[in-house]
């Protein structure tokens, strides 16, 4: 009978909306009050260092390819010992839109997304961050890798000497 | 013509083509690295697997060595074929190190793209990685071995395409090494294509060394401007720094390459101390007060002395677009003298020499690879045209003779060396061509040339010299040292120009445009600052009489590099960037029309050269002889 459907909808209806009205609030009185997310939550970025100290962001670029608001630039350049660097590196937060598309393109997991919400600025300049600002002094959320430990180059160990490798070949050698 | 069937398109193609050519030309790439266009086969990297489903042969082949036959039935989505390809850049990852991040080649590696479409994702192999130590090989190409996958380009290019003796492949087995026997600069004035030809990141641009990725370039066909050749590049730039110059394909003028001299320089693009503001007087000021200073005085200086004492120079390293304007000029005030060669002799000899080049006779350099005898005249080419000297020695390597008259160095190809023009037996060769330098210009090798229907080229001086030949003869130009020379030329406008001769001190410099800081700057009165040639769209028509275009690749202004004392871009918004204010010179030209009263010109090339508007960057160029 659709008539008794009809009024078991209703009730069901009612009944649902009554559940919510008796439910106690969620609203949170921020800022006197505030919420802590959990570590996986996206808001401010952070430049990390891996586990010797060292800048672990090569430059790459892949971030602000992948970036879909193209909130990040930056200018890679070369230490002397042929570390690649960031020598200025720079996001726009009054852009991002803290998807988190860059710390999934880092190749180096430098650049990584914290649970910071709290970034309001009244002059919208101040929330263009340079590297200076960007750069913390831990690792974040791995303390253990190295990009360069496996790179295959050398560059902070001798060639040959990183995970994974073989000595450098003696290409003069006969000696299989 | 055989025709094949490839995944079920039918195709025909050139006798001779192979597979891999043969599905490309219908848009189906199939992974590769050791084949290349210019270099051919090699059969050395085994990627570019197909299966052969009927015909002539049947099975797995390798597609580059194959060449294309009647009732070839190809796929190259073959379950077999495809296992082949992923298992064969498995294999050559197996010792590729995992540095993209720090490679110059990442974004614009072929190993990459290829590791991509040969299905190859996810590292089985758990050994540990093969290691090389590089070698420093000079100040623009960094090495980096442990990238390599034993394609062999490298070599194949360097000894065999370019003739060099400095570089090549040593060690055995998974060991072999391509290098040099000891750390040193490479010797070829062709190096740098090694960069562009490696298809990993084994040779990278040192003088762009960890600058940018090729999804940021700017970067737009253009033309080089270093000698009369125009081979055809396209520039990089990014952040308002030219950061380097590749070679781009036009087969009937450089084919893939280019040479060191028109890759490496960029220092007249990115120099800080540019022209880049106008300056009346040595001070800097806007463009309307310097326009209005250079009416004022060019008025003053007219009514004092006469139109006739007036000489407005262009030159040979100017687009087309100003020197058809400068000639503009010249016709609006009617001056006395319209320069664009500075030497009499050369400016003749320069005439002469594109005068006597038509549409059947010239040669482009691809004219010259193809050639059965070629014969060079007083011209040391990998002095003044290095390509042209590559295109020689490909003419020898498929054996034709060469012959010189006078002083030639090049180690690129054997020759016999002769005495004069007669010893050579042009007329048993059914393609022949005569290489000339402008200093050796005359009757006698233009003749020489008819009566043997030999193909000639000319090594003129500068990007541009052809059309300021033309354009001489079209207004009756006068070489600059006689103009001076007759002693009524009191004073001038010069556009872009490298004069080679003392100019006496009487000679007032009314203004000079330039992109350059040269001599002839510090003596004008008013300079203004022009765009250099990648800055602008432009023409230059090279020494076979080929008008080609060149497009903007990059918004003038210095570098942001350098910028801000504290090291970032500066926070500091503005409309133009600093020192952007340069214009292209048939634009500077235009506004001085415009002041002295002419309509405002929105178009340079007019006349017979409005055929030139239309030209396509991308394609092979237009003649105009
Ligand atoms: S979180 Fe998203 S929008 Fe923000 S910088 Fe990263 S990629 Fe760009
Ligand atoms: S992706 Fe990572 S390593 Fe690359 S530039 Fe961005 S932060 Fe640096
Ligand atoms: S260096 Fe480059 S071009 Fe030469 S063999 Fe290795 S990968 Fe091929
Ligand atoms: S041969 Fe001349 S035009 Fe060609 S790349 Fe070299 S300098 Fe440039």
């Amino acid at each position: 009978m659709p008539l008794i459907s009809d009024i078991k909808a209703i009730i069901a209806g009612f009944g649902v909306t009554l559940h919510h009205m008796l439910r106690r609030p969620v609203t949170i009185q921020y800022p006197e009050e505030k919420r802590v997310p959990y570590p996986r939550f996206r808001a401010r970025i952070v430049l990390t260092r891996d586990p010797d100290g060292g800048e672990r962001c090569v430059a790459c670029y892949l971030c602000s390819a992948a970036c879909p608001v193209d909130c990040i630039s930056m200018q890679a350049a070369e230490r002397d010992d042929g570390r690649r660097y960031a020598a200025w590196f720079r996001i726009n937060f009054s852009r991002c839109i803290f998807c988190g598309l860059c710390a999934e393109a880092c190749p180096t997991l430098a650049i990584q997304m914290t649970p910071d919400y709290e970034i309001c600025k009244r002059d919208i300049m101040d929330l263009v961050y340079e590297k200076e600002d960007l750069l913390i002094d831990g690792c974040g959320k791995d303390n253990s890798y190295n990009f360069y430990h496996h790179a295959g180059i050398g560059v902070t160990q001798p060639r040959g000497a990183g995970l994974e490798e073989r000595l450098p070949v003696d290409v003069r050698s006969l000696l299989p | 013509m055989p025709k094949l069937i490839i995944d079920n398109i039918p195709v025909e193609v050139p006798e001779g083509t192979n597979v891999l050519e043969a599905a490309r030309s219908i848009g189906i790439v199939i992974p590769h690295f050791c084949w290349h266009p210019a270099l051919g086969r090699a059969g050395a990297c085994r990627a570019c697997a197909v299966k052969m489903l009927d015909g002539p042969v049947k099975g797995l082949q390798m597609s580059c060595m194959l060449p294309a036959q009647d009732g070839m039935v190809v796929s190259t989505t073959d379950a077999e074929a495809m296992a082949m390809r992923r298992s064969v850049i498995e294999w050559l990852m197996i010792n590729h190190p995992h540095d993209c991040p720090v490679c110059d080649e990442g974004g614009e590696c072929q190993l990459q793209d290829f590791t991509i479409a040969g299905g190859h994702g996810i590292r089985r192999y758990d050994g540990r990685k093969r290691t090389y130590n590089n070698q420093y090989l000079g100040e623009f190409i960094a090495h980096e071995m442990n990238r390599c996958i034993q394609c062999y380009r490298c070599v194949r290019f360097y000894q065999e395409y370019a003739g060099g003796t400095d570089f090549g492949v040593m060690g055995r087995a998974a060991m072999v090494y391509f290098g040099r026997q000891s750390d040193g600069p490479l010797e070829s004035p062709f190096s740098g294509n090694l960069v562009d030809i490696c298809p990993t990141g084994v040779f990278t641009d040192k003088t762009a060394r960890f600058r940018a990725r090729y999804w940021d370039y700017d970067m737009a066909p253009s033309i080089c401007p270093h000698c009369s050749l125009g081979c055809n590049i396209t520039p990089v730039a990014r952040y308002r720094e030219l950061l380097k110059v590749v070679a781009r394909r036009n087969d009937r003028v450089n084919g893939w390459f280019i040479c060191d001299r028109g890759r490496f320089p960029k220092a007249n693009v990115n120099a800080l101390d540019r022209p880049r503001q106008p300056l009346v007087d040595g001070k800097a000021t806007s463009w309307d007060e310097a326009l209005d200073a250079l009416r004022e005085r060019l008025n003053g200086f007219l009514e004092l002395n006469g139109t006739q004492s007036l000489a407005i120079i262009g030159s040979p390293r100017m687009s087309m677009e100003g020197n058809t304007m400068a000639a503009r000029l010249h016709k609006l005030l009617d001056t006395g003298k319209i320069c664009y060669f500075s030497d009499s002799v050369h400016a003749g000899q320069t005439l002469e020499a594109v005068a006597s080049l038509t549409p059947d006779n010239a040669a482009s350099q691809e004219d010259v690879r193809q050639a059965d005898l070629v014969a060079i005249v007083g011209s040391d080419l990998l002095a003044e045209a290095p390509m042209m000297a590559l295109a020689v020695r490909q003419a020898w390597r498929n054996g034709a003779p060469v012959y010189v008259v006078g002083e030639e160095t090049s180690t690129l190809f054997e020759y016999v060396a002769v005495a004069s023009l007669s010893d050579i037996p042009l007329a048993e060769a059914k393609h022949p061509v005569l290489i000339c330098g402008t200093n050796h210009v005359g009757s006698d090798i233009i003749d020489t040339a008819a009566r043997n229907k030999a193909k000639l080229s000319f090594i003129l001086d500068g990007p541009n010299a052809f059309g300021c030949a033309l354009l001489s003869q079209e207004y009756g130009a006068t070489p600059l040292s006689e103009a001076v020379a007759s002693g009524k030329i009191k004073g001038l406008i010069s556009f872009e120009s490298d004069l080679t001769l003392e100019l006496p001190a009487g000679i007032r410099v009314l203004a000079a445009a330039d992109c350059r800081k040269t001599p002839l700057l510090s003596r004008a009165e008013i300079v203004l600052p022009s765009s250099a040639w990648v800055e602008m769209d432009g023409t230059f028509i090279n020494n076979e009489g080929r008008a080609q275009r060149f497009k903007q690749v990059m918004e003038p202004g210095l570098p942001i590099k350098g910028l801000d004392p504290a090291g970032h871009p500066p926070r500091l918004h503005r409309n133009t960037p600093p020192g952007g204010e340069v214009l292209p010179t048939w634009r500077i030209i235009a506004k001085i029309t415009e002041r002295l009263g002419s309509e405002w010109i929105e178009d340079p090339l007019s006349d017979q050269w409005e055929r030139l508007r239309e030209l396509d960057a991308e394609g092979e160029g237009i003649s105009v002889v």
